[in-house]
């Protein structure tokens, strides 16, 4: 087990202790104290090692080959990533996908909010439990099923429809609210907004109760109370949340398939495609690292500003 | 001759920090001692039990244990017992099986049968008042009960030092001074080595039998309750066990043991000292607020201090008078235990004190 | 005082996003009961012959006999490799701790898909055959992080002094470990555990990519929920959603406790 150890396991404290000559007792001691470390750490270290670390690896290496007649040629070219940014779809649709991601991001913000303000302001302690609880449930309840579920209320079958034909506004059933980037943006909003209101939320939980008071103490007005104190507290919550948000909306692909038209297949349904009946690996390959790449540098961007704008107490 | 338990240059960082957290600790204690480690947040104290008990190991400095080098052995190693602030019971047992928990352990496989386990624990509850409470579970009970399951559960396995780690600091007022009567009745029962760390000096000179007060990771002083009350070796430790008034003068002459102090306002103050070699220095004057009065009662052993009436405030068994000396030589404040104003704000009073109840500080 | 801005106004506009929340579910499961052929209006009378229908389904009913078989593998290795990750990140500080967090922390914040797709590549180029299997290893890697939030929460609420104390009485690791630890996280375990089964159930982006010959419920559900919404579909889907919200309602209150809000905090 020791010689398996990879440099993300040496503790400082050993080495330091090696380096200055500590004595043999203190040694031993920070010896079993490391091998305590390493027996929780190194498994799930090695479990992530194999089954993340290494099939990046692995996506890396195959973006940078190619295929010759459904033949994988392993190369060194950066041609695919060039391909991504010039040639149709590749571009228009990552375009788009990150177009539904942003709005999918403000829409699901801009929802979440007055429920996060309602938890952390008004909520008592007795009813907050149930409505938090209400907001986790479909955070984790099935994401086929949202996805789904707007096609009863959206589809030509659907609620809406039902109801205008019922009323006699219209006679024929609407197709105008289904199947387009409108649904698939609504759909994901839908799906990502607890994610949204839990982020909101604890950012707002951060805001003093004795921060309000002072304010309403000396005469401010609500929507000043809520401009100064509240919004500016809670941007890292809306920035946090909609960073994420963005991400996992930018690579959705099961909202376009269930809800989207022809015309809104998103990046991610390229990669399927693309894996699948074009068998084109290293393209394949090569999407998925600049989703990776976006999403991860875009969290980092998010950490920073997340920094930068927290307000520290 | 080695003590007890011997620290030696104990000293510890955390992390990064630059600042170490017990910088140097040197301390013996003496079989069945009642030791305190006294000292404000952040002064060392906890970190110094903590290293004692085995739950950080110093970065150098060695602890022995009954002659034995115990500096990097286990927790479970050692004859210790620790008392938690937050009571630290296992919230998934009962109280007897709290309790019970040091004996069943597999070390201790053999050495007491079933029966004598539960006569044991019997045994324990009853001592510290819990007799009926075995079968609760540690939420059930009010926090004085969860400390005093605590300290049955640290003596059941009869340790030859219990140590406590602020164990009274989560419980109210009245509580507090009831445990502390507990604790010091099991201390003499048992006889037992108690290492106390605590925050609270009035706690500190109720129980122990040594105080030691700690600053910034040092050991300031240490000595019985009446020493570190009446004769501190700091500033520091003036202020900071019980209330004192600090003022500032030069010393004009050393006779023999008895110095002469000049103070801003002029008047001169009496103090016996021992050290002829701070003649021309400036010292600290430390007087207790209960070793002055006001008024002079015309013996010249007294030193006789001249000043203005700011402020009285009113603390039930007692006033307390704040004085103002002449020529900002300071303030002063004075308790007086008769009831009624016996002067007010504003007044010029006479206050006296005996050069015994001078303690002459470096400044 | 800190509720501030107009109170009903505040509650009406919650109520509002919380129905906006459960509308669509409600809708659907309101149509699954309706006598008529048509998912809409009007009602034309109460029925269950559309979850009869779905029982009858077979090859529905074969594919959940296999998300059982992947959700239970799912919950049985996020737990053995996400318990020591977060205890491991509740206990020590060692060089790359954050690189190791983000790492665990990866699949919240990227997309299934590539997930899928990084693994599938992986699969291929050492030559495992796709099957249940492949897929419990995907959800079981993107999964584990839900044990580890839970986990770490209940690890940093408990703080170190009970097993310091089990220590300090004599109790060796392995004792304090199954006596003292366990127990304590035994129902975070336990929610954690409802919590990844049920989102292993239906999880579809992981699974879409690695699913070998033999259909789970997701892929078969994924085919049924693309035709246009029907009342059988709306009573499958009904079922679906319904029991992964007990599922989850179960877990979180198991997990989480009496602190249910505060544990979000950390």
């Amino acid at each position: 087990m020791e010689d398996a150890a990879t440099p993300v396991m040496t503790t400082a404290s050993v080495a330091v202790a090696e380096s200055t000559g500590i004595s043999p007792g203190a040694l031993k001691a920070k010896k079993i104290e490391r091998a305590r470390m390493l027996f929780w750490l190194l498994p799930p270290a090695a479990w992530f090692f194999v089954f993340m670390i290494l099939p990046y690896c692995m996506l890396f290496y195959y973006s940078l080959g190619s295929v010759d007649y459904v033949v994988f040629k392993p190369g060194l070219s950066l041609a695919n990533f060039v391909r991504v940014f010039t040639t149709e779809p590749y571009l228009s649709v990552m375009l788009k996908s990150a177009k539904i991601g942003i709005y999918t991001a403000i829409l699901s913000s801009i929802i979440a909010y007055p429920l996060a303000f309602y938890l952390a302001f008004h909520a008592s302690e007795a009813i907050k439990r149930y409505v938090y609880l209400l907001v986790i449930v479909p955070w984790w309840a099935s994401y086929l099923v949202k996805a789904y579920a707007w096609k009863t209320i959206l589809g030509t079958g659907g609620l809406i429809n039902a109801s205008l034909l019922g009323l006699g506004v219209i006679d024929h059933p609407l197709t105008l609210f289904l199947y387009n980037e409108f649904s698939v943006t609504l759909t994901l909003a839908y799906i990502f907004t607890p994610f949204a209101v839990l982020s909101i939320y604890a950012q707002l939980e951060r805001v003093p109760t004795s921060l309000i008071e002072v304010a309403l103490d000396q005469g401010a007005t609500r929507m000043e109370i809520f401009r100064k104190i509240v919004l500016p507290i809670s941007i890292p919550g809306i920035i946090a949340g909609g960073v994420i948000t963005f991400s996992l909306g930018f690579g959705d692909f099961v909202a376009p398939a269930l809800v989207g038209g022809a015309d809104s297949i998103m990046i991610s349904n390229i990669v399927i495609n693309l894996l699948g009946a074009a068998y084109d690996w290293p393209m394949a390959a090569a999407i998925g690292l600049i989703i990776i790449a976006l999403g991860l540098g875009l969290i980092t961007l998010a950490h920073r500003l997340e920094h930068q704008f927290q307000v520290r107490f | 001759m080695a003590a007890y338990i011997d620290l030696i240059g104990i000293r510890k960082s955390y992390g990064a920090s630059p600042v170490a957290a017990v910088d140097g600790v040197d301390l013996s204690i003496q079989k069945g001692e009642f030791v305190t480690l006294l000292g404000s947040s952040g002064c060392g104290k906890t970190t110094t039990l903590r290293c004692i008990a085995g739950f950080e190991m110093p970065d150098t400095g060695t602890i022995r244990f009954s002659g034995e080098d115990i500096t990097y052995s286990q927790p479970s190693e050692r004859d210790m017992r620790m008392v938690f602030q937050d009571f630290a019971l296992f919230p998934n047992m009962t109280i007897s099986e709290n309790v019970a928990f040091g004996l069943r352990l597999k070390k201790m496989r053999g050495r007491y049968s079933e029966a004598q386990i539960r006569a044991r624990v019997e045994e324990y509850l009853s001592l510290v008042q819990l007799a009926d409470h075995g079968k609760k579970m540690p939420h059930q009970l009010s926090g004085g009960q969860k400390q005093r399951t605590a300290l049955a559960r640290a003596l059941i396995t009869d340790p030859a030092v219990v140590l406590f780690d602020e164990p009274l600091a989560s419980l109210d007022a009245n509580l507090r001074k009831a445990m502390q009567v507990e604790i010091k009745r099991l201390h003499r029962q048992f006889n037992k080595t108690f290492i106390y760390v605590t925050h609270d000096q009035e706690e500190a000179m109720a129980m122990s039998d040594r105080i030691v007060v700690m600053n910034k990771g040092r050991i300031v002083q240490s000595g019985s309750p009446e020493e570190v009350y009446s004769q501190p070796n700091s500033k520091f430790v003036a202020n900071f066990i019980d209330r004192a008034n600090i003022l500032t003068g030069i010393v004009e002459t050393v006779d023999g043991s008895t110095a002469k102090i000049r103070l801003a306002s002029g008047a001169t103050l009496s103090a016996p000292t021992n050290d002829a070699t701070i003649s021309g220095k400036t010292v600290g004057v430390m007087i207790r607020v209960d070793r002055v009065s006001l008024g002079e009662d015309g013996s010249d052993q007294r030193n006789i201090l001249r000043g203005i009436v700011a402020e009285r405030l009113f603390l039930g068994a007692k006033n307390e008078y704040v004085i103002e000396l002449a020529d900002g030589a300071g303030r002063i404040s004075v308790h007086e235990r008769t009831a009624g104003a016996q002067a007010s704000i504003g007044d010029v009073v006479p206050l006296c004190v005996l050069p015994d109840d001078i303690r002459v500080l470096a400044a | 005082m800190r509720a501030f801005g107009n109170k009903p106004l505040v509650a009406g506009l919650a109520g509002a996003v919380l129905l906006f929340l459960y509308a669509p579910l409600l809708v659907m499961a309101f149509f699954s009961f309706n006598a008529s052929q048509f998912t809409g209006l009007p009602f034309k009378g109460f029925t269950l012959s559309w979850y009869e229908k779905v029982l009858e389904n077979e090859t529905l009913m074969r594919s959940i006999g296999a998300s059982v078989y992947v959700g239970i593998g799912t919950v049985i290795l996020s737990m053995l490799i996400g318990l020591p990750a977060a205890i491991a990140l509740d206990r020590y500080d060692f060089p790359g701790k954050a690189a190791f967090r983000r790492v665990v922390m990866l699949p919240i914040v990227l997309p299934g898909v590539i997930t899928g797709v990084a693994l599938l590549s992986f699969y291929i180029t050492i030559g495992f055959r796709l099957s249940l299997n492949t897929i419990m290893l995907g959800q079981g890697t993107a999964l584990t992080c839900i044990y580890v939030t839970e986990v770490f929460a209940r690890l940093q609420q408990l703080g170190r002094s009970q097993e310091e104390a089990a220590y300090n009485l004599g109790a060796s690791q392995i004792e304090t470990f199954f006596k003292v630890t366990l127990p304590n996280l035994k129902s975070a375990i336990f929610g954690t555990m409802l919590i990844v089964f049920s989102i292993s159930f239906d999880e579809i982006a992981v699974t879409y990519l690695l699913t070998g010959r033999e259909n789970t419920l997701p892929m078969a559900l994924w085919s049924i929920l693309r035709r246009e919404a029907t009342p059988e579909i709306n009573a499958v889907a009904t079922l679906v959603i319904a029991f992964s919200i007990v599922l989850i309602v179960i877990g979180v209150v198991a997990s989480r406790g009496k602190d249910l809000v505060a544990a979000s905090k950390s």
